[in-house]
């Protein structure tokens, strides 16, 4: 009897266990800030913290006249169909193909993603 | 250079403006005025007593590369009348008067790796290479000339020295051709006359340049300056602040770029320079980087960090910023120069004005091998930079300078090009000489003091040949 008990307790404790992750997994998932369809959202996907990215993107926007964004979302998309943006980004570091975020030198893959999400916004 | 002269049969005077220690009264002989960009006060940018400029250095040192005296296309007005070799016989010797320990400089990495690695850098424009320094007393000075070698020169049999004498004029014989006689004047009325069968002005870009437009009795235009060269392509080393902010992505700076350390018996600094090979390829100036100071980043630095790192798949969780410092090279220009001024010193003297003026294409360029740096951090995966400055006045704001003055009476075999000749020798003139940072028709960003004694120590062997 004592020992059923205790697997009750267990059992029961399991469960608790088990809706509390799935009510913290569920509340991240809500409170996660939610952002407008674009249609570079597989592009975003790569953006660590894309409100941050956001910020990097304005001020590469603030150097480029002419960004436009489905010729550049289509072309970071090619680059990233074969490579990771590891690779990427250390691509573009030997290729010199930088820019600049408000005098920060960044590959320019990361940059345009960046940029990306700014447009996003 | 009389030290030099010691053993030889040469019977040699050297006059000193300043005394043994430094006078307000002397040192107010300086004083200029200044048009143009902005520069340092012409009273406070150098020292007029016994051992000159040696007085306020920091002891830097570094001696020139091959690049440093070649014609660059991209560069007006470059290209030296001979090359590295001709002054590497003199390089130990002068190594020895800084008191700046074994020529070591580039070999450093043989032994620095014991207080830590290099900055890893992709392959590219900019590499790590070395200072030296002259020897520091206590923890405060570098070889100060004067004081050092004062006892040396008292021991010279055939040297006589004269401290506050002041020389106010070249005296050209009436061809025009040859000096033949100096005037010497002290703060305090005393006057004498000197007859030399030779003479070498070692008294800086600056003074040289004044004493030869304001000698003017015979030429209007002044001694050795008949092509309107003389104190023209005055040059120094700017050095804008706060320049660059380095990100190491792992926080680990070996002690060596931050401080001097002692290394295989010398005192050494690490720093980043543009190697030969990209300021060939690139039209690119000569510049010095040293890393300053640890300094923090506002919310973007932290955001660029954080997305650089995750983008480039390396952790930054310690990453560290450092300010960067630097010394530049400029363009050779004409049109920066002195002139003489209206008013007169105490020794009445014409005093200088000096015209100063700084080309962006100059800033641009150094900014250029920032770039290459942060690519170079970004391709090793090491790490990342900002460019501070982008605009002019940013450049100007808060811009020191090396207090190295160059150029002003600018080297070259053609004497409507130069004002001395490839043995330092006044064109047109067969006695006068010039000595020091005045005949550089470059400038490098190398600290100019063991690079001027490696040209003064070469004079001393062409005077040594020259007749008697």
């Amino acid at each position: 009897m004592k020992e059923m008990f205790t697997r009750r307790r267990i059992m029961f404790g399991a469960g608790g266990a088990v809706l509390l992750a799935g009510g913290a997994y569920e509340g991240r998932r809500l409170l996660r800030k939610r952002y407008a369809p674009s249609p570079y959202d597989d592009l975003l996907a790569q953006l660590d913290d894309r409100d941050a990215d956001a910020q990097i993107g304005e001020a590469v926007l603030a150097d480029i006249d002419d960004f436009d964004a489905k010729t550049v979302s289509e072309s970071v998309r090619a680059r990233l169909a074969h490579q990771s943006l590891a690779q990427a980004a250390v691509a573009d570091a030997t290729e010199d193909r930088l820019l600049e975020a408000n005098g920060w030198v960044i590959p320019e893959t990361l940059g345009l993603l960046c940029a990306l999400a700014a447009k996003a916004e | 250079m009389a030290l030099a002269l010691a053993n030889t049969p040469l019977r040699v005077v050297l006059l000193e403006s300043g005394g043994m220690t430094f006078d307000a009264k002397t040192q107010a002989l300086y004083a200029g005025a200044e048009v143009g960009a902005p520069y340092l006060p012409l009273d406070t940018t150098r020292m007029r007593y016994l051992g000159g400029s040696t007085n306020h250095w920091g002891g830097w040192c570094r001696p020139m590369d091959d690049i440093d005296f070649e014609e660059r296309t991209w560069m007006p007005y470059s290209g030296w009348p001979f090359g590295r070799k001709a002054l590497e016989p003199y390089y130990a010797r002068a190594q020895a008067l800084c008191e700046a320990g074994p020529f070591i400089y580039d070999k450093a990495f043989k032994w620095s790796s014991d207080q830590g690695p290099t900055i890893a850098l992709g392959d590219g424009g900019v590499i790590t290479r070395w200072f030296q320094f002259s020897k520091m007393r206590g923890s405060v000075l570098p070889t100060h000339f004067g004081d050092r070698y004062a006892e040396d020169l008292r021991r010279v049999p055939r040297l006589s020295t004269y401290l506050h004498a002041n020389v106010t004029r070249l005296g050209l014989d009436g061809g025009g051709a040859k000096i033949n006689q100096l005037d010497v004047q002290t703060l305090n009325g005393k006057r004498f006359t000197l007859k030399p069968k030779y003479t070498v002005l070692a008294m800086g870009a600056v003074e040289i340049a004044r004493l030869m437009l304001a000698s003017n009795d015979v030429n209007p235009a002044g001694v050795g300056n008949e092509n309107d060269l003389v104190g023209r392509f005055f040059a120094d080393h700017p050095i804008p602040r706060d320049t660059a902010t380095l990100v190491l992505f792992d926080g680990k700076l070996a002690p060596f770029y931050q401080n001097n350390q002692i290394i295989h018996g010398a005192i050494m600094r690490a720093g980043l320079f543009p190697s030969e090979d990209f300021r060939r390829k690139n039209a690119v100036m000569d510049s010095s980087t040293t890393i300053e100071n640890k300094t923090e980043l506002d919310d973007l630095g932290k955001a660029a960090v954080a997305a650089a790192a995750a983008a480039l798949g390396v952790d930054a969780s310690n990453a560290t910023a450092y300010s960067l410092g630097c010394g530049m090279e400029i363009t050779p220009d004409p049109n920066r120069r002195f002139t003489l001024d209206t008013g007169r010193d105490a020794l009445g003297l014409p005093r200088l004005k000096l015209h100063m003026r700084l080309a962006d294409t100059d800033f641009a360029r150094f900014r250029q091998t920032l770039k290459e740096l942060g690519r170079q951090l970004l391709e090793a995966r090491t790490g990342m930079l900002r460019l501070n400055l982008k605009t002019r006045g940013q450049w100007l704001d808060g811009l020191d300078w090396g207090n190295h003055h160059m150029g002003t009476t600018r080297m070259h075999v053609d004497p409507r090009k130069g004002v001395v000749d490839a043995n330092l020798q006044v064109h047109g003139i067969s006695n006068l000489f010039v000595a020091g940072s005045a005949v550089y028709p470059t400038y490098s960003a190398a600290n100019p003091t063991v690079n001027l004694l490696a040209l003064a120590l070469r004079l001393v062997d062409h005077l040594k040949g020259l007749p008697r």
